[in-house]
């Protein structure tokens, strides 16, 4: 029960949250103006608050359900913790300030801190992965990151062709060639689900004791937690017409 | 400074910049659903546009709460893993429960709330604001059910290594939790209160034609700080009586009960240094008492005088006193969070875990590394995100982009 509540936020996380992190990775790509770009993050605006949280939530799940295993993974691999939270911090503060001022510096700034966090998470994200699944050191290492980083990235795209219009769309669809949007979707989603399994399973995953506890609490919010972002992604299920609130 | 202090300063720094921002968002996240309620009933225009302005400045103020959150809650495993392993399976349900019945709700429907204005149905949008509202109260309680286990731990045993849960009830009806949370809610309203007060205050100073918007502000904001004012008041004074021992010994500088506390923390726990740090205590203590007193005469004056309606517009030496107290209540709330916290040292855990063997097993210099990193990013977004808010503030209801609505709207296409 334990290990099925950690895989569901951690596999929802990459699925999810991934595909913002690739849009924010592909703006330079997917937006040449101003005005293209904010489209562009429109693709993710509805959606990148109620996706970050999953791995909130796996961090939580981690805390209550896996502490030992929290305190190793996350103080064993420190130095690339702090660059995915620093990472993470500088996207979603570029991500919120960026419209609130009209100036072209100013959107310009937040746009690259926005770029820059979001390659910052996935290659920490790539980094952790690749070191829990494979153990490599040294300049090898790169290899897996630079792996992930490109799923990210392909991933982010093919979410951002089945969101966005015109122009931008077609630039979103660059990678998929006559695959369709929904398939490419699928096929980077489960890229990304394989990877989360193939690395889930080569953690120590010794449950704590307090799942008797909690366990059936979580199990009991799930459908809940659930229902509530099926919620968001019916309310947002059309293409972007145009800016948001972003 | 050595490690551990490191580690220490790292994690105080987070986490009080986000408690800062936090009682802020707590505060003004009630007051925008109470008026949100108002103007989804009577569809007044000046309620709708209420909703907008506060709402705006709600939501570049959770912007901080949540990355400085963010980094709070991994920080625990990083930096306090000696924590984990020893009381994890006890107080890491609440940080569990938190993650899952508060922030991933809260967030989730905070996205709708803002993305779906004019796509939603108002009642619909309403009822979002007030699940906000409620996460965002649970997110406290749950918090405050993990600070109070390590205040004062109850409803566990000990198998010589690590702890576990034997009463999931006690460890949540925990009185150092309950008094806390209901000591920080009014804390958190009277951040609320003064600062949609003081920002009034400033319009109505600057005679910005939104004189009857404000003037309603105004009143919510003072009338709010009241209450909140004796309801912290009650919760802090009742909060007196659960306080540790040492902590208490460093608070009255009285030397005998130190000693009495040195005597008995080494019969059980053999010879250390039991006593925290006696001028940090004070420090914090005397600066939450003297701006509460403060506060605690100025919210008996504002709620006077609000009631009288040419005062409201015209007493301008009044609003520049409104003003200047946006602060007082952050001041107030830091100096009872290091009371509260620097008072419990030597102890992560009271009495049954040391800050020192909290720690990870993590170098000096990565510690120096992640610290300097930290406090480099969040004092930069501190300092931008507060020019945003108070230039937000500053610029009125007529610059809101919350909720307004776009110049063209083509017909939307399913997407999936």
């Amino acid at each position: 029960m334990e290990i099925f509540i950690l895989a569901f936020f951690a596999l929802g996380y990459l699925v999810l949250a991934g595909a913002d992190i690739g849009v924010g990775m592909a703006l330079p790509y997917l937006g040449r103006t101003p005005g293209e770009r904010r489209e562009a993050i429109a693709a993710i605006a509805p959606f990148f608050l109620g996706n970050e949280v999953w791995l909130v939530v796996t961090a939580g799940v981690l805390a209550g359900l896996f502490p030992e295993l929290e305190g190793e993974l996350l103080s064993g691999n420190y130095p690339l913790i702090v660059a995915l939270l620093l990472s993470w911090v500088v996207r979603d503060t570029g991500l919120w300030l960026r419209g609130r001022l009209d100036g072209r510096l100013w959107q310009g700034w937040w746009d690259g801190a926005i770029v820059a966090g979001s390659w910052g998470l996935a290659l920490s994200l790539g980094g952790l992965l690749g070191h829990v699944l494979l153990g490599m050191t040294g300049p090898l290492a790169l290899l897996p990151v630079a792996a992930l980083a490109a799923l990210f990235g392909t991933h982010g795209l093919a979410f951002a062709a089945l969101r966005l219009r015109g122009e931008l769309r077609r630039r979103a669809g660059v990678l998929s060639g006559g695959a369709g949007e929904g398939r490419t979707y699928a096929l980077t989603a489960a890229a990304l689900m394989v990877v989360g399994v193939l690395a889930g399973l080569r953690l120590p995953l010794e449950p704590g004791t307090s799942g008797a506890v909690l366990g059936p609490a979580v199990l009991a919010m799930m459908p809940l937690m659930v229902a509530a972002q099926a919620w968001v992604w019916w309310t947002f299920r059309h293409r972007v017409t145009g800016p948001s609130y972003l | 400074m050595d490690t551990v202090d490191l580690a220490r300063l790292q994690f105080a720094l987070t986490a009080g910049a986000h408690f800062l921002f936090v009682a802020l968002t707590l505060g003004l996240v009630t007051l925008v659903a109470v008026i949100q309620t108002r103007a989804t009933i009577s569809r007044s225009p000046v309620h709708v546009g209420m909703t907008r302005f506060w709402g705006q400045l709600y939501i570049i103020n959770y912007a901080m709460g949540i990355v400085t959150g963010l980094v709070m809650e991994f920080q625990l495993g990083m930096a306090w893993s000696g924590l984990a392993e020893f009381a994890g399976n006890v107080f890491g349900s609440a940080l569990a429960l938190e993650t899952m019945v508060a922030f991933f709700i809260e967030s989730t429907f905070l996205g709708l709330w803002i993305f779906g204005w004019d796509k939603l149905n108002r009642w619909a949008h309403l009822a979002l604001i007030w699940i906000v509202a409620l996460t965002a109260y649970a997110s406290a309680f749950w918090i405050l059910v993990a600070n109070g286990f390590l205040q004062n731990p109850v409803g566990y045993r000990s198998d010589g290594h690590t702890l576990h849960i034997t009463d999931f009830g006690a460890m949540v009806a925990n009185p150092a939790a309950m008094v806390a949370l209901g000591h920080v809610l009014g804390g958190a309203m009277m951040v609320g209160g003064f600062f949609m007060a003081g920002v009034s205050a400033y319009h109505l100073l600057r005679r910005t034609p939104e004189q009857d918007f404000f003037r309603k502000s105004l009143r919510i904001g003072a009338g709010v700080a009241l209450p909140a004012t004796m309801v912290t008041a009650a919760f802090g004074g009742v909060g007196f009586a659960t306080l540790q021992p040492g902590k208490i010994a460093a608070w009255t500088g009285d030397a005998d009960r130190a000693a009495a506390v040195q005597a008995e923390m080494t019969a059980l726990h053999g010879p250390g240094d039991y006593l925290p740090p006696v001028e940090w205590v004070q420090a914090g203590a005397l600066t939450m008492l003297i701006l509460f007193g403060i506060m605690f005469f100025l919210s008996g004056l504002n709620f006077v005088l609000m009631l009288i309606r040419p005062v409201v517009h015209g007493f301008r030496a009044w609003h520049v006193v409104l003003i200047a107290a946006i602060p007082l209540p952050f001041g107030a709330m830091i100096g009872g969070w290091v009371f509260r916290e620097v008072g419990r040292q030597p102890w992560a855990v009271y009495g049954l875990l040391t800050t020192e063997d909290a720690m990870s097993p993590v170098g000096d210099g990565v510690m120096r590394f992640s610290l300097i990193a930290f406090t480099a990013v969040f004092a930069a977004l501190t300092v931008i995100n507060s020019w945003l808010l108070a230039r937000t503030a500053r610029r009125g209801p007529a610059a809101v982009g919350l909720g307004a609505r776009p110049a063209e709207k083509p017909e939307p296409v399913p997407a999936f």
